[in-house]
């Protein structure tokens, strides 16, 4: 099957180097303490925040830093064919363990000890590269609720199809067999934190690849700067600044 | 609990947040003694109702409600099934209510809410003895293929009158649902019609996309007793501190269709009992210009 067309366009009509159309917004859930919706391209993905809070197990609690737990889960709608057990299968846990270290890394935990912070994220509608559009969802979240971060950490995915490096796989592209590589980056640091990839992939093909998705990372990045900024400018005009 | 006098005492130089959260229930008293709520509603209103048809394309039909906060999230996917001996003609509905943790600070991942299957039977109920949906229409070849219709509705905010959110989703997405296009092939399965007409050996089952009839759509109204007074639509503050709760589900021929009233601390009157009744009347009428405007909104496009 072609995923690119000789003259260069893929499935959808991008360009191989072309990402999704992004869309965010910020404090969907009213009783969170910070909640984001986040979309790229049709795969759309709703988070929520609440923290820091009381430990609620407490033999759990750590006595100098913060508590960070995270929930994957998608809707019984959200793939092509209805799912059966959307949390607490193997790739829902996965991908919680994922978001929570990738998030955990960029919190400053240590000036919230004895606390818990937890990071709910659910699938509406899942078209591909769920995992980034989940911790793009997670970090404006956790702004909105202003928990002190080090930095916004954004993911983006790439993969190699027919010979070209393609950033942000949708659903199709990245069930046909070919590498898929996600990166979580931090763009003030210029720092990777999260990358995983399948498939094979020839090293000098992946330094290409993970270039590409780093792009893709700094891009989301100042969209979601542009969100917050435009999110404060507003809560100033409330309070009559 | 408490000497009587103390918040009294306390209240003329306590902050009003303070107030609220120390003293919820004289907090609540005060403003009911003016007939208004702390959101500044009279009691018989209810808050700002919205539905958007369409909200996920994956899906068959889908809702998106919001009364207030409370969000709910309703899809419809339908699948092809073997109908049961009984009932050769007839599809299914399944109905299932989600509460995942991210719409409100009391539900734990791992623990499912309180609220959670009982809201959800209450609406299976609801939906099945309201007649809304004739299950005959749900059947492709008698006795050999039908549709299971999978109703999911996901609370994406709880702020009270979950019932009555989930409801008005429900209703909306079951109203946005369109049939997929089917036929029957050789091998006597049911596939999806291609859009440009299939080959000659497929036998079109359902020959285009198509909605159900509705007959009665049911709408609610959940109302809290507070001594004297009436609150419709509670919020989820109200509900925490007022917890007899009455829901009243109407036609919208205004046709009783069921009354829940699961204990509580006020004793109702009859006449407390038609009041309910009467502003979900009220409701009813609100709600279907609402759902109208929606549909209405949709053709447009």
């Amino acid at each position: 099957m072609e995923y690119v067309s000789p003259e260069g366009l893929r499935l959808d009509g991008r360009r191989p180097m072309e990402m999704r159309q992004i869309r965010a917004e910020i404090g969907a859930v009213a009783k969170a303490d910070g909640s984001a919706v986040f979309e790229m391209g049709n795969t759309k993905v709703i988070s929520a925040v609440y923290g820091p809070r009381e430990v609620q197990n407490w033999s759990q609690q750590i006595s100098d830093k913060a508590l960070v737990r995270c929930e994957y889960s998608m809707a019984n709608f959200s793939t092509g064919d209805r799912m059966r057990k959307p949390k607490g299968d193997r790739r829902s846990t996965e991908i919680s363990l994922v978001i929570r270290q990738t998030m955990e890394a960029c919190i400053m935990t240590h000036l919230m000890p004895r606390s818990q912070i937890d990071i709910f994220v659910q699938v509406l509608q899942a078209d591909g590269g769920t995992r980034s559009a989940c911790i793009n969802a997670a970090t404006l979240a956790l702004a909105d609720a202003g928990i002190p971060l080090q930095d916004l950490v954004t993911s983006c995915s790439a993969g190699y199809l027919n010979s070209t490096p393609l950033l942000d796989l949708n659903y199709v592209e990245d069930s046909a067999g070919g590498p898929d590589v996600t990166v979580g980056f931090l763009p003030k640091l210029d720092k990777v934190t999260l990358l995983q990839m399948d498939s094979k992939l020839s090293l000098d093909l992946f330094e290409n690849v993970m270039q590409l998705a780093i792009e893709g990372c700094k891009a989301v990045a100042n969209y979601i700067r542009e969100i917050l900024l435009e999110n404060t400018k507003q809560l100033e005009y409330r309070r009559g600044l | 609990m408490g000497l009587p006098d103390a918040s009294g005492d306390l209240s003329s130089e306590m902050e009003v947040d303070a107030f609220r959260r120390l003293f919820p229930l004289r907090f609540y008293e005060r403003h009911l003694a003016e007939s208004i709520r702390p959101d500044g509603r009279p009691l018989g209103r209810a808050r700002d109702t919205t539905i958007a048809l369409g909200a996920v394309t994956s899906a068959d039909g889908s809702a998106l409600a919001k009364i207030g906060s409370t969000t709910m999230l309703a899809a419809v996917k339908m699948e092809v099934m073997t109908p049961s001996m009984e009932s050769p003609d007839e599809g299914c509905i399944a109905i299932d209510f989600h509460m995942p943790p991210i719409c409100s600070p009391i539900v734990r991942p791992g623990r499912p809410a309180e609220a959670a299957p009982v809201v959800s039977k209450q609406l299976s109920d609801t939906i099945s003895s309201s007649g809304m949906i004739n299950l005959k229409e749900l059947s492709l070849v008698s006795g050999k293929a039908a549709w299971m219709a999978y109703l999911d509705i996901y609370c994406l905010d709880a702020d009270g009158a979950l019932f009555d959110a989930a409801l008005l989703s429900a209703v909306a997405a079951l109203f946005h649902l369109q049939i997929p296009a089917v036929s029957l092939n050789d091998d006597g399965k049911i596939v999806v019609s291609e859009e440009d007409g299939g080959k000659l050996e497929k036998e079109p089952v359902n020959k285009e996309k198509r909605k159900l009839t509705l007959r009665s759509i049911p709408f609610s109204l959940t109302c809290i007793l507070h001594k004297n007074y009436i609150l419709a639509d509670p919020t989820s503050e109200e509900e925490a501190i007022m917890e007899t709760l009455v829901t009243v589900v109407l036609d919208s021929s205004s046709q009783l269709i069921s009354l829940y009233k699961p204990g509580g601390a006020v004793l109702a009157y009859t006449s407390a009992v038609q009041d309910c009744i009467a502003l979900t009347r009220q409701r009813v009428r609100e709600l279907q210009k609402i759902l109208d405007e929606a549909n209405s909104g949709m053709e447009v496009d």
